[in-house]
This record gives structure tokens, sequence and C-alpha cells, in this order.
């Protein structure tokens, strides 16, 4: 009992939650209408894309590899969206060819990472410039904008006082949880993170899995680039431009490992507030944007420090 | 026992840290600066000035004429932020923030007008004061636009003035535009209005390349080495951005064509003063910045207090006197050209 | 004769630079064909200029690549250093001699790549995170020095380092050659450089032989951060203006260089042709799409076309050393 009561209180889940709860009551102290229900509410929207290719992201990060793609996926998304929209075609279709578009680009970045054997750093490196390249290609680098108000309502509106962005990123996170705890999809995610070869030998169709997974983050893309779109009413090139590397800070500082095998959704879900409450206090209470970039530099480096240093705890009892 | 002692430590080792580095961002200039009122006791009104990229001299100069307008009025606190990155999506995140805080005014350099009009709506719509200044927003989405000068104005008077610096060629010119981000909203409308005017006005400049240098001065050095190889017979490069403008320039003077190639855009005139000195640029395009933030305060505090009105005609900046107000601009004034005679008495 | 060709052919091969020149090979006579003043000298001086501290920071990054590890802060770390050396060099704000302040500055970059290198090998926090965290941080602390000013007057001592001469041949230019030499010495004649790639090759085995593996990383971090000094010391003074974006994206261009040129991000496999090859072709691209006058259409559609070539490139290279291993 005491043992698993160590281990519980040494998770890294355990730690974010308390840095979490510090980091409210430090806002709380120093500005207490920041923590307003409302207020927070009205900023959450400004994570919901973050939050919601985290999803994915986890995935692919516990199965060892990376997607630097995401962000060139939603600009390419987010284009043929407003050129199918632009050019007459009903709303709903539109939105539905954005996420093939997606889910065409992640599987292609998967079908190059299983059949060609290229490192998914590599690869994604190369169809990040394509992909932005070819939504700047076929806009013309130019924005599409006056989307009717219903389609706002997706980014903008509210469904029992919770934004609907956030509602799609709890059903996806439920349904990714039970994935992961209930199906044996979970074990093997986690099995090709710590061996992938040892994971081939024992039967399971690994590249199937990752083809899966990278296609996932593809289409889950496009999602967040819906909803983008819907919230600014503009779909432009440029559009998701530097997500990879916010949704990869917050995967990372909720205690996925970058090598793959170890995290856990949970723990991304507290690295996304984390992040999130940071950036946002930063720049509420100090009205500086430089101090964001330090804040968050600062906060990537130490929470990993401390989540070793807490492995470290959790190893010797 | 001893072992979950040193655990409870470490928590609070790190919480301590954690406090302690928050603690170590200093309180941001913007709060100590505006208690230098003094004036009488009635409510201080906050305005908010958003630039397009937090950083750029451009900015910090029209802040600096904000800053003194805040002081004279006495009675403002004046906030300025805005994204160090240029991107529009972080730029509405921001306008929303504001509102949700309850300042006063917002004062909006749009980045992009489309991506921010959601957010100024909004803005508006929960009873902010919305203008824009130094670029426009969509109509609907701001009360007032302080405007130093219209984007056809801007692309006009660069097209002329190269024209000028060219010595109004009669033969077929070729010249090239270096712009920001292919994306960048506002250049792309000035490129558009250019266009427009070489081919009304100036039927002889025939626009050969636009290459975005990404607000990378390197990359405007890059281009501009390789349109002047692959183009032989170009004669003027656009700067459009403050970047891309100082890169063309140092790619002009160094493949030694001063004098033949002329280079004209938008800059600060501390950035560009060697270049004009050298002849490399004849003539730089701007408007005085500081009385551009100066006006746009003057205008937030008249509208919070409702000293200014819908459908006003001219409005009393202070010490820039009377400004005529057209339509809903509130017009400051006619462009500045910058050249060898006037630089130096110039400093930002 | 014709054993040379296929000595050279084997050689190649066995670099895994051979597809990268094949495809430099093609796109440079295609782009003769086009556009005859390609390979006049002024435009090869100019590439070659561009391309000096790109290949300066590549030489550092690909041992670190090679030792299984990754510097993504690159590109704000020359932001920062730029935003120093110009602070100190600027004669409105420190106005200090150049035998100061380029001392002080390949210092500077020499401490933030220890910092980096010390967070990997003795924290042991992954690479990639210290990077990351540095990529985010030092750019907000080059935006704090900066205070929202450019430094426009860089004394004409600094200036002759970016825009100087020896020979005809500009100073970048042998700087990045000096560095390049020094390199292949590092790499094949000195036993820190057989380490590297035993370390990269197998950690493993390394650790067992008792390599010294946290000295040797520490050193490549430390080894890429003075190099990173160095290309911010010959490319920024070739422009005037010293502003605060300076090397944004900077890191990924790097990147995309030395893993087109061959080297593995799994550690291990690297070869400084290879990476001379990926830097060139790099560089080259953009030039080319305006040599060959593709028009108005062309400039949207160049991110594009430069995305292709990059993958182009990698999957060439990845075909080549498929045909090796079979």
């Amino acid at each position: 009992m005491k043992q698993r009561i160590h281990h519980i209180l040494w998770q890294p889940e355990t730690f974010l939650a308390l840095l979490v709860a510090s980091l409210f009551g430090l806002m709380g102290q120093l500005d207490p209408a920041f923590i307003q229900w409302h207020v927070q509410r009205e900023l959450s929207t400004h994570a919901w894309e973050l939050a919601i290719i985290a999803i994915p992201m986890t995935l692919v990060i516990l199965t060892g590899g990376i997607d630097l793609s995401v962000g060139a996926i939603m600009s390419l998304t987010a284009i043929t969206l407003g050129m199918l929209f632009q050019s007459g075609c009903p709303l709903p279709l539109a939105c539905l060819a954005a996420l093939l578009a997606g889910i065409l680009c992640g599987a292609l970045n998967g079908w190059f990472i299983t059949r060609m054997q290229v490192h998914p750093l590599i690869i994604t490196l190369a169809t990040m410039a394509a992909y932005r390249g070819v939504a700047e290609g076929i806009s013309r680098a130019r924005p599409v904008s006056g989307f009717p108000s219903s389609f706002a309502w997706l980014g903008q509106g509210l469904w029992l006082g919770i934004p609907v962005a956030g509602w799609l990123f709890l059903g996806l996170l439920v349904v990714m949880l039970w994935m992961m705890h209930a199906r044996s999809f979970g074990t093997h995610v986690y099995a090709i993170g710590l061996n992938s070869t040892a994971t081939r030998f024992s039967g399971i169709r690994v590249d199937r899995m990752l083809l899966a997974i990278y296609t996932f983050s593809g289409g889950v893309s496009a999602l967040a680039a819906i909803l983008l779109v819907a919230r600014r009413n503009t779909a432009k090139a440029d559009m998701g431009m530097g997500m990879e590397l916010g949704v990869i800070t917050a995967v990372v500082i909720g205690g996925v490992s970058i090598f793959g095998g170890r995290g856990s959704l949970l723990g991304t879900c507290l690295g996304i507030l984390l992040i999130h409450e940071t950036r946002e206090f930063v720049s509420w209470h100090w009205n500086r944007d430089e101090l964001n970039l330090l804040a968050l530099g600062a906060l990537l480096i130490l929470s990993v420090v401390f989540q070793k240093l807490l492995r470290h705890k959790r190893a010797t009892p | 026992m001893k072992n979950s002692t040193r655990h409870y430590l470490s928590i609070a080792i790190l919480l301590a840290s954690i406090t302690a580095f928050l603690g170590a961002c200093a309180p941001s200039p913007s709060e100590s600066s505006s208690k230098t009122s003094g004036e009488e006791s009635g409510r201080k009104i906050t305005i908010c000035l958003i630039p397009k990229k937090k950083g750029l001299p451009y900015f910090t100069s029209c802040a600096a004429g904000a800053q003194e307008a805040a002081k004279d009025l006495g009675n403002v606190e004046l906030i300025y932020d805005g994204p160090t990155d240029g991107s529009p999506d972080k730029q509405a995140s921001m306008i929303e923030q504001y509102t949700l805080k309850g300042v006063d005014v917002i004062a909006v350099s749009p980045n992009d007008p489309d991506v921010v009009a959601p957010a100024m709506r909004k803005a508006r719509a929960k009873g902010v004061h919305v203008i824009a200044w130094d670029a426009d927003a969509v109509k609907d989405a701001r009360a007032f636009f302080v405007n130093q000068a219209s984007a056809k104005a801007i692309a006009h008077g660069m097209v002329d003035t190269m024209a000028n610096d060219l010595g109004n060629p009669s033969v077929k010119t070729e010249v090239a535009i270096v712009t920001a981000y292919l994306t960048a909203a506002n250049q792309n409308i000035w490129i558009e209005h250019m266009k427009t005017h070489m081919a009304s006005e100036h039927p002889n400049l025939s626009l050969v390349a636009i290459k975005p240098s990404d607000e990378d001065q390197k990359l405007a050095f890059k281009v501009t080495q390789d349109i002047m190889k692959a183009y032989p017979e170009i004669k003027g490069f656009f700067g459009i951005s403050s970047v891309s403008f100082p890169g063309a320039a140092e790619a002009v003077r160094q493949a030694k064509k001063t004098g033949q190639i002329m280079v004209t855009g938008l800059a600060t005139p501390n950035s560009m003063k060697s270049y004009v000195k050298d002849g490399t640029v004849k003539s730089v395009v701007l408007w005085n910045t500081a009385e551009l933030g100066y006006l746009t305060v003057q205008v937030a505090e008249a509208l919070a207090t409702g000293k200014l009105t819908d459908g006003a005609s001219s409005f009393d900046a202070g010490k820039l006197g009377e400004k005529k107000i057209e339509d809903d601009h509130v017009l400051l004034g006619d462009i500045l050209v910058f050249n060898k005679d006037n630089i130096d008495a110039y400093d930002f | 004769m014709k054993g040379g060709i296929r000595k050279v052919f084997a050689y190649m091969v066995r670099y895994r630079a051979a597809g990268l020149f094949l495809f430099i090979f093609c796109l440079l006579t295609l782009v003769t064909l086009v556009n005859p003043t390609f390979l006049e000298w002024q435009n090869l001086r100019d590439i070659a200029v561009q391309a000096a501290p790109i290949c300066i920071i590549s030489c550092g990054l690909m041992l670190v690549l090679v030792t299984g590890e990754i510097d993504i802060s690159v590109g704000s770390m020359m932001g920062l250093l730029a935003a120093c050396m110009g602070a100190m060099a600027s004669l409105s704000r420190g106005n200090w001699p150049p035998g100061v302040v380029i001392p002080l500055t390949l210092g500077i970059g020499m401490l933030l790549g220890l910092l980096n290198g010390w967070l990997v090998a003795y924290a042991g926090i992954p690479s990639i995170i210290v990077t990351l965290g540095m990529l985010t941080a030092l750019r907000g602390v080059t935006e704090l020095i900066m205070a929202g000013t450019w430094i426009t007057d860089l004394p004409s001592g600094i200036r002759f380092l970016g825009t100087g001469t020896w020979l005809g041949i500009p100073v970048s230019v042998w700087t990045a050659l000096a560095v390049f030499l020094v390199s292949l010495w590092l790499v094949h004649q000195t036993a820190i450089g057989k380490r590297i790639y035993a370390i990269g090759s197998n950690p493993h085995a390394a650790r067992l032989a008792g390599l010294p593996i946290k000295p040797i990383k520490v050193f490549v971090f430390a080894w890429t951060g003075l190099l990173t000094g160095v290309a911010t010391l010959v490319s920024v003074p070739q422009l005037s203006v010293v502003d605060s974006g300076i090397g944004v994206g900077l890191e990924l261009l790097v990147i995309t260089c030395v893993v087109v040129g061959g080297t593995a991000v799994n550690g291990g496999i690297g070869n400084l042709g290879g990476v001379l090859c990926g830097v060139v072709l790099m560089t080259m691209i953009s030039t080319v799409l305006i040599f060959m006058k593709l028009g108005e259409d062309a400039t949207y559609w160049s991110r594009a076309i430069q995305g292709l070539f990059i993958l182009g490139a990698i999957l060439a290279d990845h075909w080549i050393s498929n045909q090796r291993k079979t």
C-alpha cells in the first residue's frame, strides 16, 4: 500500500497537477480577476486547436516519432476549405474535403515513414515545407474571408456553457483514453515506442499502426484548422505557423518522453493547461510579449529537469 | 521518514523557485510610467496600443509619441504591447485578452484586417472603444481610423518617388518589389495599388518580380542580388517593409550599382541614413511616427470621454492642433519624404 | 582513367553524397541551359557568400547529429549573438574595438553551447527539449536586449568581416573554408573525431569501452556554439542594420542542409562532403528559381518547389543508400 502511494505520488502527473495548482494559487494572488470563470472560458478559446492536435501528437511521440508537419497541414487544409467555399461549394462539403485533405497529408507522411523507412523528423521537416508551399501556391497567398456567422459558432460559440471546440476536444480525448486503456491499441503504442523491432517480432503490425497514427494526426490537424478558420473567420496560408513547436512543447511538458514509450494523455492535458495558463497569464499581468518567450523556454527546461529528478525518486523508493 | 521530508523539501524548493522566477519578471514600464500624472483624481482611462509587431523601431517610435500624449493628457494609462513575432492570430488573441481585462480603448494596427476583425467586433460588442491606427481594419470593426496615409497614398507615393528618382523614364524600365511575407495583408494591398498606379500613370515602369523576404534582412539582401543578376536591365527596387528596404539597399550598394539602380520604400530614417548619404537611396517615404502615436492616443482619449463622436468633421489633437476627419478617418497629414537634405533632422 | 572514374563513383556511393551530387549537377545543367549567366563569377561568388555561414554552422551541427543529439537553438543563438555583437560594437552604444568584440562574441557563443551541452550531458535532458527551450528563451532575451530599436551604426572594422575581401575572395568564404578544413581534420585525424562517431553509432558499446561520453557531448555543443559565433561574425556585418529578427528559422535551414547531406538523425552516420553538398543545394535552389524566370506565378509556388526539392533530395539519398545495402 505504502509502495503504491509512493508510486502515485511521484508520477509526473502528480507533480504537474501540483504545479498547475500552485500556478493558479499564484495567479489568484497576483491578479484575482484573471481566474474568474468567464475570463478563463474566454481565454480557453486560444488553446483548443493546440489541445486537439496534442492528442495525436502524444501518440506519435509515444511511438518514438515526431510530426513537424501539423502546422503546415493546418494551413493546407484551411486553404482547401477556403478555396472550395469561395468557389461556391457548400460549407459542410468543404469541411469534409478539408478533413480528407488532412487525412491524405497525414497518410502520405505515414507512407514515407513506414514504406520508405525515412526518419519521421526528416520526412515531416520536408513535408512541412512542401505542404505550406502548396497552400501558398493554390491560394496565391491570398486570404479567404466572409464565412457565414453560423460557421463562426463552431469556433466561437458555447454549448452548455462550454466552447464548442472544447466539447470536440473532450470527445476526442474520451475516445482516445478508451482506446489507450481499454483496447490493446494502447499497449501496442507503448510497445512500439519502447522497442519497435521486438514489437514487430511479436506479431504486431507496427507499420499499419504507424500509418494509422500519422493519418490520424493529419486528420486531427485538419479538424483544428477548421476550428481556427471558424474562430478567425478567415482562411489563410500562414495559419498554424509555428503550431508544431507549441504542440510538441505542451506534450513534452506533460511528461511524454521524446524517445517514446513513456507518458500519458492525462500528462499531455496537464501540459497543455500549464503552457496555456502561463502564456495567457504572463501577457495578462506584465503586458510584455517578450517575457512570454523567456517564461515558456524556462518552463520547458525546468519542468523536464524536475520530471527527471522525480523519475529518479520513483526508481529509488 | 527522512526520505519523505526530502521529498516535501524538494517540492517546496520547486514552488519557491517558480515563485521567484515569476516575481523576478519586473513590473512593466507601462505600469510604472503611467503613475506620472498627478493631475485630477478622476477616473483613469486605460488605452491599449497594439502594434503589428513589437520590437520594430517604427512602432517603438510611435509608442514614444503615444507615451508623450499620455503624459500631456494626464488621465491616461497607456499599455503598449503586441506580438513579437508579428502573428495576426496572436494579435487577435491579445485583443480578446484586453477586452476581458476591461480596458477602455483598444487601438490596433491590424496585421491582417480579416483575421483580427472578429476579435475587434467582439470587443466593440462588450463596450470597448476600438480604433484602428497605422493600418485600417474592416470598416464595421472599428470606430475611427487614425490615418497617417491611406494604403493608396502610400503606394502612389512610392511609385511616384521611384519614377521621380529615375527621372521619369521615357523608355521601358524594369523594377521589382521586395515585400515582407507573401501573406502580409498590408503589403499585398499596397502591391495592388502600386500595380494599378504604374499601369495608369507610369506605363514605362514594368514590374518584373515580386519576391518575399520573410521579414529577414538577409533574405531581402539575397533576393535583391539574385534579381539584379537575373534581370540585368533592372533599374529600381521597392523595399516595402522596414526590414526588406535596408536589405535591398545594401545589396545594391555592394553590387556597386549605386546611382544606376534606385531603391525606395518604407523605413525609419535611422536605418536608411547611410544609404541616403551615399546616394544608393534618393528618397525614403514615411510619416512622422511620433505624431502618429500622439494623435492615436489623443483620439482614443477623446472617444472614451465622449469628446469625439461619430460624424465629427474635425478634432483638436493637443499640440498637433486641429486635425481633419474625413468620413471616419482622422487624418494625420501628408507623408514625409526623407532625402539627403532633411534626413539628419530626424532621429528614430 | 576509367578506373579513376569508377573509384570516384565508389567513393561517392560510400559517402552517400552521390545522389545529391547528381541532383546538383542536373539542376546546374538545367538552369545554365535556361539562363547561362548563372555560371558567371559574380553569381557563384554571391552564392558562396550566402552559403558560407550556413556551411560554418552545419559543420558543427553535423557533429551534434552524429553523436545522436540535435541542436535546434542555433537560429535564436545567432539572433542573440548578433544583438550582443551589435550592442558592443555600435558607435552609439558600446563602441568597443573589434579586437574585444570578436573574442567576446565567440566566447558568448561558446558559453551558450556549453550550457546546452551541460544540460544535455550532465542534467540528462533530451537535447531536442533543451534546445527547443533555448530557441524560445534566447529569442526573448534578444528582444529584451534590443528593446525595440535596431543597431544601425556598425563600425567599419566589424563591417569588414562581412563585406571585405582578401585576394578577391570574401572573408566569409575564407572563414568557411578554414572551418571546413578544421572540421575535416577534427573528424578524420583526431581521436575525438573517432570517438564522436563511436558514441553515435553505438552508445552502449562506447560506454562499455569507457569513452568519456559526457565531455564529448559537451564538446560538440560548445563547438556548435562557437561556430554559430563565427557565422554571426562573418554574416551579420554583411548588412548595415542589426535587427531583432536575425536567424529566425535558421535552425530549420541548417538541419535541412545537414540531413539532406545524408547525416542520420539517429547518430553515427554523417560526412562533411555530403553536408557541403546539402548546403550548396539548399542555397542554390531559391537562386535557381529566380534565374529560371518562371513568371509571377512562380513566386507563389516557390516554397512548394523548394519543399519538393528537399523531399526529392532526401528520397534520392535514401534510394542510393538502400541500393548500397542490397
